[in-house]
């Protein structure tokens, strides 16, 4: 087992992610390509290797999977616009200092289209509506410098229907309290509008806190499993809050480098022994940031993109993570 | 990709499995394209319905299929169909569905689909004035409550079937009774006292029924009861102390809060590491503080408190932080 992370391994991982054409997997998981260039990019960027994948060409991905008739993206080319991919292609367009690629005007409509008469987002036209969908509109919005255009008291207004007497939020009104569907989205998009007044945040740590494992993993609810990913949605929140004190930051660290394929192939898994993928290789690693792990990029876990890029832009909002060790090698 | 095992094989069986695969991506890549160029050609016949319904089998989480399988029936097919036609076309996707989510119980497109067939279910087969125009939706909303329960037999955790299950319970044609639900809820809980999310929409159907006055507050009391059977079946199980936690609110009620104390404290005493009753012994003796600071003995609680959070330094390493930022609250 590993005692540190094997970023040389990781990055030619997420660099071979692409050119896995031969693999079953790769197709079936085509309505996700999108979304797994922003992960896969946003490990690269934490691990600070940002030009590991050829800009030009992702640029090139990303508006060729632009839904003209919709004004969104998609995650694949052919695909239909989606909420999801489309806040994945600004993140993108944004860590590539390439906005002006976008036709920002209509992708806001696209999205300010999508909220219903509750304050809640739906992901599409076809309505499936809940929280993650809440927060990727206040994040592309802002992202867009577009924030000014949303009605916010209705935004909040659904979100502070979602919290639950634990200090959760659940990903939709009455819905148990979830790490990532519920409490990442909602307390992250409350940071981004200002209104974190709305979080019970003694009750809502504690919560977070008891997530932790005993063998230093974190879970997502009560009584359940512990999962790589959680390593950020829990973290992130906790860094909103400025408790990742809280937990045994030793122990998560030790879990996460333990979900590590130590052989040539790299990444990351959901838990040791299991098959790794490029959506736990970027919270893995992002969780490993926040815990200030030697050598990586602070990670903003309001946006989960590079701090540095969202410092750069004006929008660093009040969160602590640990404070960036140095190696001991 | 979660809870895939990595499986070790040789070079030889990686090669030969690859091997294999080229056909099935060929197969699949020749469906794909398909699909994608009906669609794109505004193509609602039947055939590319059935296009769809192939390629959502292999692969349930294409969302662009499923949304032009809908826009096939809503563009193509419902046009040209009577209301009983409509009927069965629905009915037949949810069982479809059914049986995709038995082996993909996680898919949110899945779910979202079921909720687009009920949403659309028309009036019949009567008209209202002869006959129940409401008979098809009842039909289909109550066999969507069981298949929930189905679901919820096979992971009683599965957070996609319980927000389903609200939604289904919301949205029903003819309205169940909320004391089915909390009936529900304590079958769930007996099989199994982990289950937090059972206790959670306890919370939830407990509240509303004592908001509308249909089940006495004071009764709360019994609530109570039923919770020790769990507390000391395991106790360290969290669900229940959280549950428990719920229960007693912001500790309005002194009589209450005693009383409990006293009982956590019993079971502390048997159980002398149990974290979780030391944890709430903490949180409830500073709510004797908080709301009852003029008639209880603040010296000898706030003793209590730090005694119990330097014991949980030692039993709960990992949270000790927190521990200490307590204790420093409780000294000013």
């Amino acid at each position: 087992m590993s005692t540190e992370l094997l970023v040389p391994l990781h990055v030619s991982y997420i660099q071979n992610l692409g050119k896995s054409t031969d693999d079953l997997t790769y197709h079936l998981t085509a309505h996700l390509r999108l979304n797994a260039i922003y992960w896969g990019l946003t490990a690269l960027f934490t691990m600070d290797y940002p030009e590991a994948l050829d800009k030009e060409d992702v640029i090139r991905f990303v508006e060729s999977c632009w839904d003209e008739q919709a004004g969104g993206f998609g995650a694949h080319p052919g695909h239909d616009a989606h909420i999801h991919p489309t806040l994945s292609a600004i993140q993108i367009l944004v860590m590539y200092d390439a906005l002006d690629r976008l036709d920002v005007p209509r992708v806001v409509k696209f999205i300010l289209s999508l909220q219903q008469p509750s304050g809640v987002f739906a992901g599409d036209s076809f309505g499936e509506t809940d929280t993650r969908f809440s927060y990727i509109a206040v994040n592309a919005l802002s992202l867009l410098g577009c924030l000014d255009q949303l009605d916010k008291d209705r935004t909040v207004d659904y979100i502070k229907q979602c919290r639950n007497f634990d200090g959760g939020f659940g990903s939709s009104i009455g819905a148990e309290s979830h790490a990532a569907q519920g409490v990442f989205v909602c307390v992250a998009a409350l940071t981004i509008l200002d209104r974190l007044d709305e979080v019970d945040r003694e009750t809502l740590a504690w919560w977070l806190a008891e997530r932790q494992l005993p063998n230093g993993g974190l879970n997502g609810r009560p009584e359940k499993l512990e999962d790589v990913c959680y390593s950020f949605w829990v973290l992130s929140a906790l860094a909103i809050l400025e408790k990742v004190s809280w937990i045994d930051s030793e122990k998560l660290t030790s879990f996460i480098l333990s979900a590590q394929k130590d052989t040539e192939k790299g990444g990351i898994a959901d838990r040791p022994g299991d098959m790794v993928d490029v959506f736990h290789t970027q919270f893995g690693v992002a969780g490993l940031s926040i815990l200030g792990y030697p050598g990586l990029v602070d990670l903003d876990p309001v946006y989960c993109m590079p701090a540095p890029i969202i410092e750069a832009k004006g929008l660093r909002k009040a969160w602590k993570g640990l404070e960036r060790r140095v190696a001991t090698t | 990709m979660h809870g895939v095992k990595r499986v070790r094989e040789s070079p030889e069986a990686a090669a030969a499995k690859k091997l294999r695969e080229q056909s099935k991506i060929k197969e699949y890549l020749a469906l794909n394209d398909d699909v994608l160029a009906k669609k794109a050609s505004n193509d609602w016949s039947r055939e590319a319905f059935n296009l769809t319904t192939r390629i959502l089998q292999i692969n349930p989480e294409f969302y662009t299929a499923w949304n032009y399988r809908r826009n096939i029936l809503l563009q193509g097919i419902f046009p040209g169909s009577s209301p009983k036609e409509i009927n069965d076309l629905l009915t037949d996707d949810l069982s479809m569905t059914t049986a995709s989510l038995k082996m993909h119980p996680k898919v949110y497109w899945i779910w979202n689909h079921r909720r687009w067939c009920l949403e659309n279910v028309p009036d019949g087969p009567g008209t209202g004035t002869e006959g129940d125009a409401n008979g098809w939706r009842k039909t289909n909303w109550d066999r969507e409550l069981f298949v929930v329960d189905k679901m919820l037999d096979a992971d009683s955790r599965n957070f996609h079937a319980w927000s389903y299950r609200r939604y289904v319970l919301a949205r029903m044609p003819v309205a169940r009774p909320e004391t089915a639900e909390l009936t529900y809820t304590t079958r769930k809980i007996e099989s199994n006292f982990s289950n937090f999310s059972a206790w959670h929409q306890r919370t939830k159907i407990l509240s509303s029924l004592w908001g509308s006055g249909k089940l006495d507050y004071s009764k709360s009391k019994e609530e109570g009861k039923s919770l020790r059977n769990a507390m000391y079946t395991d106790p360290n199980d969290q669900s229940v102390w959280i549950y428990h936690r719920w229960l007693m609110g912001a500790g309005a009620d002194k009589d209450v809060l005693d009383r409990e104390i006293a009982i956590i404290q019993e079971l502390l005493d048997e159980q002398p590491d149990s974290k979780w009753c030391m944890e709430s012994l903490v949180h409830y003796k500073q709510l004797l503080l908080k709301n009852h600071s003029s008639s209880v003995d603040a010296a000898t609680i706030t003793n209590d408190c730090r005694r119990l959070l330097g014991d949980l330094r030692v039993l709960d390493p990992a949270r000790r932080r927190r521990y200490e930022e307590i204790e420093k609250q409780l000294l000013c």
